[in-house]
């Protein structure tokens, strides 16, 4: 097992966590279906950065999440943390394995499900240490538990180490997941939407404080979400998936303020705004139809049943790759400049 | 975990235990059962009745089907109770020749409203001993009622019964005291007991009136020379009604059946849950989490034990082998553990596609941690209502084995003395306090079990607490 010293100060690299080429097929009534849940998805993370991972439901988002989680096994394609590959044969270790926990963890969409209901807060706590053989004593797991429940903000602490999960609000326990995440002094975060499941009037206070965190402990982190509007407030670079491949990505001004591609757009169109005057007005998106079903994907562009801008080429010729428009923001989607 | 959070564990643990009631009683009727069957055995009158429960010989001079002691309280004409008769007052004379004349004088204080069943004389010795007993009634009258030449030998005594053996002696009483009366007797049908606990009177024999007040039983016993010796003789009283909980149609003390029985309840009970519900609880989280050839292997061996009928199987095996106690647990193991075995086996299929199991196994968890830390807890509640609920009916098994005489018999269980009863004709006869003992003893066990499972369930199941 490698100390906690040499994962963070050891091998550094600029790239954090870098993904090439990944794909996962699920076979399902017995093989004669294959869903392809990631079809090919490449980005880099960079050191200290927030990654917005942004789609509808069903696009293939929270599978890259349990991938990189290792929850997952990848079909094809690989995952390098700090220039390593850890889907190569090698890697496939129980110790690498163990190694890889310690470096990349996970915080999930569903605070109330995330923990087990019989467990005190000090177990949820204690749990990552117990596996991982830190903290000699109790005393001095306790010690690191109130530390990271006091980064967390969730003090005093002795208030609700004794607490079971369902006694506390979805904010708080939001908390507790993220302390509990963050005790083994992790690299790399992946957030499941994280905030999806808290009341609006704690959303911006968790993810604040989730900021606050990853600049103090230079985290990098990959925000999952389905809401664009969070993850303009809270990235530093959005990647926009349908159908379980990327089709834009960039910085979030860019891609919130410069959309490429026509259905970054209609995602920034389907945001609701609040504004007096605009209430009652129902959006007409350009849009059409649902995301397609992954084990039947539309041949050419995948968007294109959808797209109001579809002609001929986009069903019928091969899938556009990213292209790049200057300052790393790509996307794909062959008429960008017609529309 | 080290010892010191073990113990924590445990107080937090007893803290909420001690909140909810029904647990408590629940422990509370567990324990004096625990300390029934560990310390039963010097509670009861008969303390070497485990090794001889079925020898009828062991059991003779109890009445037989006497009702409990506390029923006199109820009825109109009071029984004798069973008891012994023992440290009598010794009386030593010295004849010619090293004769010794040795008698012992037996107070028996008779305040009832019928006659004992029977005075059985026990005496031992070494040697040709003649002797004789005689009776004195409180009225004054009495005389000697049995006489004869006992031929005793080390663990050799002898053993006699008045109501069959003094009949001669009772008649030559009566005659003595009014020849009239004594003619009215039939000596072959004559009651001894009826009659020396009796007031003379013409109808006597068909409505006895009780003679009460301090009796006198005078054994006399003869030691020819010094080169033979006799023991304290000892009288048991064979009375109407006997012990606590009365007694069987053969003769058996009830209360000492049921206080044995207890340790074969627990044991049995116990024992054979715990095993099976671990078993097939493990059994169904393996196949459950592991999935694939595990599970398949699992489920069919499950499916096959499953079909086979419990009872006949047992009956065959235990006809074929004649097991032991420990035998027969071991094999109604084997086909308990499928009672817990498929519902644990659903619910670890549910649990495992929970969250907090990913999130577990994203923290870094290995298989058997997530099953003992994640799985485990979430079945503990439903394992023990299914331990507390399985216990009835092991018993109930090990008691229709015991029924076909293909049981253990050198222990003594509840099955087995409702068993008895059952077949004895208990229900029939009216014999109360044969059947609703032990069946209450089984319910109780029972209740004592599901109480402790509720209250476990409602520590381990938080969303169940108040808040």
């Amino acid at each position: 097992m490698q100390s906690p010293e040499s994962t963070s100060v050891g091998l550094r690299t600029p790239i954090a966590l870098e993904l090439k080429n990944l794909r996962k097929e699920f076979h399902v009534h017995r093989g004669k279906t294959i869903i392809k849940a990631v079809d090919g998805i490449s980005f880099s993370l960079k050191r200290g950065e927030i990654l917005g991972l942004v789609g509808e439901s069903g696009c293939g988002k929270t599978t890259t999440g349990k991938l990189v989680m290792r929850l997952l096994k990848p079909s094809s394609g690989s995952i390098l943390v700090d220039g390593e590959d850890t889907t190569a044969e090698s890697a496939n270790s129980k110790e690498s394995d163990f190694a890889y926990r310690r470096r990349v963890q996970m915080i999930f969409q569903d605070p109330y499900a995330s923990m087990n209901p019989h467990f005190k807060i000090r177990d949820v706590l204690e749990e990552p240490l117990l596996i991982h053989r830190v903290g000699e004593t109790k005393e001095e797991r306790t010690e690191m538990i109130s530390a990271v429940m006091g980064k967390v903000k969730m003090t005093p602490v002795e208030e609700y180490l004794d607490r079971h999960p369902h006694m506390l609000s979805g904010g708080q326990r939001q908390r507790i997941a993220t302390a509990r995440t963050l005790i083994l002094r992790p690299e790399i975060i992946v957030a499941d939407e994280p905030v999806s499941m808290i009341d609006l009037s704690t959303r911006a206070e968790i993810l604040q404080l989730m900021k606050t965190i990853q600049q103090e402990m230079e985290l990098s982190f990959i925000y999952i979400t389905h809401d664009i509007s969070t993850a303009r407030y809270f990235t530093d670079r959005i990647a926009v998936m349908y159908l379980g491949r990327i089709v834009e990505i960039g910085t979030q001004d860019e891609v919130i303020d410069d959309p490429k591609h026509p259905y970054t757009k209609a995602l920034i169109q389907a945001v609701c705004e609040p504004v007096s005057g605009r209430v009652g007005l129902m959006r007409e998106l350009d849009i059409k139809g649902e995301i397609p079903s992954a084990a039947n994907i539309p041949s050419g562009c995948r968007f294109h049943p959808r797209c109001p801008y579809a002609t001929k080429d986009c069903a019928e010729q091969a899938e556009p790759e990213l292209m790049d428009v200057g300052g790393g923001h790509q996307h794909a989607c062959r008429r960008w400049k017609e529309i | 975990m080290n010892l010191r959070d073990g113990l924590d564990g445990l107080r937090d643990f007893w803290k909420e235990f001690s909140r909810v009631k029904t647990g408590l009683v629940g422990l509370a009727i567990l324990l004096v059962f625990i300390f029934l069957g560990v310390f039963g055995r010097w509670l009861i009158p008969f303390p070497d009745a485990m090794k001889h429960w079925q020898d009828i010989t062991y059991w003779e001079d109890n009445p037989q089907s006497a009702p409990p002691a506390w029923t006199n309280w109820f009825s109109a004409k009071k029984g004798v109770p069973s008891s012994v008769l023992a440290r009598p007052k010794v009386e030593e004379t010295k004849g010619d020749n090293d004769v010794v004349i040795k008698a012992f004088t037996f107070d028996f204080k008779f305040t009832y409203d019928l006659a004992p069943k029977d005075l059985i004389v026990k005496m031992a010795g070494d040697g040709p001993i003649p002797a004789k007993i005689e009776i004195y009634r409180p009225d004054g009258t009495g005389g000697e009622i049995w006489r004869d030449q006992l031929n005793l030998s080390p663990g050799q005594g002898e053993r006699i019964s008045l109501a069959r053996s003094a009949s001669d002696g009772v008649l030559g009483f009566v005659q003595s005291q009014n020849p009239d009366i004594a003619a009215t007797i039939d000596p072959t049908l004559i009651k001894p007991m009826t009659v020396m606990f009796t007031k003379i009177a013409p109808d006597m024999e068909t409505n006895p009136v009780a003679l009460k007040g301090e009796y006198r039983i005078v054994v006399t016993e003869l030691v020819p020379s010094s080169d033979y010796k006799i023991d304290t003789p000892s009288i048991e009283v064979s009375g109407h009604v006997s012990g606590i909980l009365g007694t069987d149609k053969s003769k058996r003390d009830l209360f000492t059946g049921i206080i044995l029985g207890i340790q074969w309840a627990l044991i049995i009970g116990i024992m054979t849950s715990v095993i099976s519900v671990v078993v097939g609880v493990f059994l169904g989280i393996v196949a459950a989490y592991f999935g694939g050839a595990v599970d398949w292997i699992l489920t069919r061996i499950y499916e096959l034990i499953y079909l086979l009928p419990v009872l006949p199987f047992l009956i065959v095996i235990s006809a074929i082998f004649k097991p032991s106690i420990w035998t027969l647990i071991i094999l109604i193991c084997l086909f308990f553990w499928t009672g817990s075995f498929k519902t644990v086996y659903s619910m670890a299929l549910q649990i495992k596609e929970e969250t907090f199991v990913e999130a577990s196994k994203a923290l870094g968890s290995g298989s058997w941690r997530i099953i003992v830390k994640h799985i485990s807890p979430i079945l503990l509640p439903y394992s023990f209502a299914s331990m507390a609920l399985s216990i009835p009916a092991i018993i109930v098994y090990e008691a229709s084995v015991s029924l076909l005489g293909l049981g253990d018999s050198t222990i003594v269980s509840w099955g087995q003395i409702l068993q008895a009863a059952l077949t004895q004709g208990a229900v029939i006869n009216n014999l109360w306090w044969w059947v609703i003992p032990p069946g209450l003893a089984i319910a109780l066990m029972g209740m004592s079990f599901a109480f402790l499972g509720t209250a476990l369930d409602k520590i381990l199941h938080p969303k169940l607490k108040t808040r």
